[in-house]
């Protein structure tokens, strides 16, 4: 059947080295990991140890960093969890003046270049007189946090359709029953992929962290600086097979939860 | 006897649109009760009204005489089948149905059993354990009814609940429904564009026209003694008749109505009015002849084994002068 032709050889090379291109930077850091060689990333690695894994877990300015990462994108997306849901629900079901506009607000911050929302954030703490602490980097990173789980929600909930929480009132159940009964558990699978996919990205933001972290350094801060004076280099890459897994898996996860509704929105930040 | 369900001068404006524009209602409680209308006319809404969906703008509504003014569609004694019958997909047809009982708090052996007993009403026995996604238009139409008997409401209400079914299965539901009601001996309000769903069905039928109610009736008044031109056109299929024509058909000069079936030819010498035959259309129970008359076209019906004129004759027709029915101009 003609329908069932190959593809030209020029197409399917070029798909390949295109894959190849996207994907070996990759491969080259989690095999620069294993190296014995620790000064420069030379290739082909001389020989092959596991040693930095245990280098990486004693090293103890690599916890710090870790730990307020992961505060960071969990208080972020659980923020966003609430706010995003709450935004999503106000527009799928209101209709008023300027609704529009405010729809195009709450997702304006993941259209906008983060090194603007850094920028504007940061003389906002300034004027305002606000310390840095762990919330100003949660604020920062909360303003694309919201996006992703609001755009989540919104497409669920247009599909929910307005009958059927009308249904439940007409059937006796008071808001609180219709969220926990018929809304939560449609709603369920957005959320934890909006939540996921939100707490990956928050987990390797480096450009808005950058500008409301001050002295603070969050785990992609660090690798950033170590890159820049190296030592012990493949614990850089230890510490990247982290972060990889860390953001890569929920992100995974949350195509999957979704992938029936085909609403995986914001993946693209 | 107290009226189930009271408007008193009710309106439902939306910006400058009267959906609902003073409308005096009572439904007799144990009624099967038609609103009908075109697209836009009101009824939908007033149905919303009823459910608490949507508040009146002004005037004020009563179920069992009590003041729903502040009353939430939660906790009013009144449920509906919509008409997308908004099941809810993650449940099964059993929970679907028991939810009215779940959000009461009664306990789960007792709600799937009354849940059972429904679908056994409804003829959906062992239906429990699906999902509404594996069910017909149908099925899915009876586990909204049942659903929605649940609580045991003195008023049901149903939107359009024929629509979206074939037409064989629409003929076999408004017997059912019928049966249903009687059974039951509830209240049920429904919904209709189609009149004869609403004639056939209903016990009374209210005929609503831009936010307003054109008339109420018996499906009979209705049909036969249609108030304004408007309910004359569209309920059936009458001969609206000019101010002139009545007058030339023997009547005072007014709007008025003439069924077709109503109108017989004759041979008499001195028919009551003449027409030219342009068109014959057969429809198995009869032949509908379409004549002109005074610049008018109108219908006669003429029942099957009748002799028929033919296209182009000049035929004098007749009726019982009680046929010919004023009515007002709207």
């Amino acid at each position: 059947m003609h329908s069932e032709a190959r593809p030209p050889l020029a197409l399917t090379l070029g798909a390949v080295l295109g894959l190849l291109f996207l994907h070996l930077p990759i491969l080259l850091i989690f095999l620069y990991a294993f190296t014995t060689e620790d000064r420069s990333y030379q290739f082909p690695p001389p020989d092959l140890t596991t040693k930095w894994f245990g280098v990486a877990w004693n090293r103890a300015d690599i916890w710090p960093p870790l730990y307020l990462s992961l505060r960071v994108a969990a208080i972020s997306s659980g923020l966003a969890l609430v706010l995003g849901t709450l935004c999503a629900a106000a527009m799928a079901r209101a209709r008023f003046f300027g609704r529009d506009t405010i729809s195009l607000l709450v997702v304006l911050p993941i259209a906008l270049p983060g090194i603007i929302t850094g920028m504007s954030l940061r003389s906002a703490f300034a004027i305002a007189d606000i310390p840095f602490s762990t919330w100003t980097i949660v604020l920062g990173h909360a303003t694309f946090c919201v996006v992703i789980v609001y755009n989540n929600a919104v497409a669920r909930f247009r599909r929910l359709g307005a009958s059927m929480l009308e249904a439940s009132a007409d059937l006796g159940a008071n808001s609180f029953q219709t969220f926990r009964h018929v809304i939560l558990p449609n709603l369920g699978s957005a959320l934890l992929a909006g939540g996921m996919l939100a707490f990956a990205l928050s987990f390797d933001e480096v450009i808005v962290t950058t500008f409301t972290a001050g002295q603070q350094s969050t785990l992609p801060i660090w690798m950033l600086n170590e890159l820049v004076r190296p030592r012990q280099r493949p614990v850089t890459n230890v510490v990247a097979i982290v972060v990889f897994s860390a953001t890569f898996l929920p992100i995974l996860a949350a195509y999957y939860l979704t992938r029936s509704g085909e609403e995986t929105a914001g993946g693209g930040k | 006897m107290t009226a189930a369900v009271e408007f008193h001068n009710v309106s439902r404006h939306f910006g400058t649109v009267r959906a609902v524009d003073r409308v005096d209602l009572a439904i007799d409680e144990g009624s099967f009760f038609a609103m009908l209308g075109p697209s836009g006319s009101g009824k939908t809404t007033c149905l919303r009204l009823i459910s608490g969906f949507e508040k009146p703008t002004t005037g004020s509504i009563r179920i069992f005489g009590e003041d729903m003014g502040d009353v939430p569609p939660n906790r009013r004694h009144v449920n509906t089948v919509f008409q997308d019958y908004a099941l809810f997909p993650h449940m099964n047809v059993r929970d679907n149905v028991a939810y009215g009982l779940m959000v009461k708090g009664v306990e789960r052996r007792t709600r799937h059993e009354r849940a059972e007993e429904l679908l056994s009403l409804v003829k959906l026995d062992g239906f429990g354990e699906r999902k509404p996604a594996q069910l017909s238009g149908g099925q899915r139409q009876r586990v909204a009814l049942a659903r929605a008997l649940v609580n045991e409401p003195r008023v049901l209400l149903l939107d359009e609940p024929l629509g979206a079914l074939d037409l064989k299965l629409r003929e076999a539901m408004q017997d059912e429904l019928k049966a249903l009601q009687r059974r039951l001996g509830i209240t049920f309000v429904f919904v209709t564009h189609d009149q004869g769903e609403a004639l056939s069905m209903a016990d009374r039928v209210a005929v609503f026209n831009d936010g307003r109610i054109a008339q109420v009736g018996t499906p009979s008044d209705v049909y036969d003694r249609p108030a304004t031109r408007f309910v004359a056109d569209f309920v059936g299929s009458s001969n609206v008749l000019p101010p002139d024509l009545t007058r030339s058909f023997g009547g005072p000069r007014l709007w008025a109505s003439l069924r077709p079936e109503s109108i017989r030819f004759t041979g008499a010498s001195d028919p009551k009015a003449k027409g030219r035959v342009t068109a014959l259309r057969y429809l198995g129970s009869g032949t509908r002849v379409a004549l002109e008359t005074g610049g008018q076209e109108i219908a006669v019906l003429v029942p099957a084994g009748a002799p028929v004129p033919d296209i182009g004759e000049v035929s004098g027709l007749t009726w019982d002068p009680a046929a010919l029915h004023l009515m007002e101009d709207a």
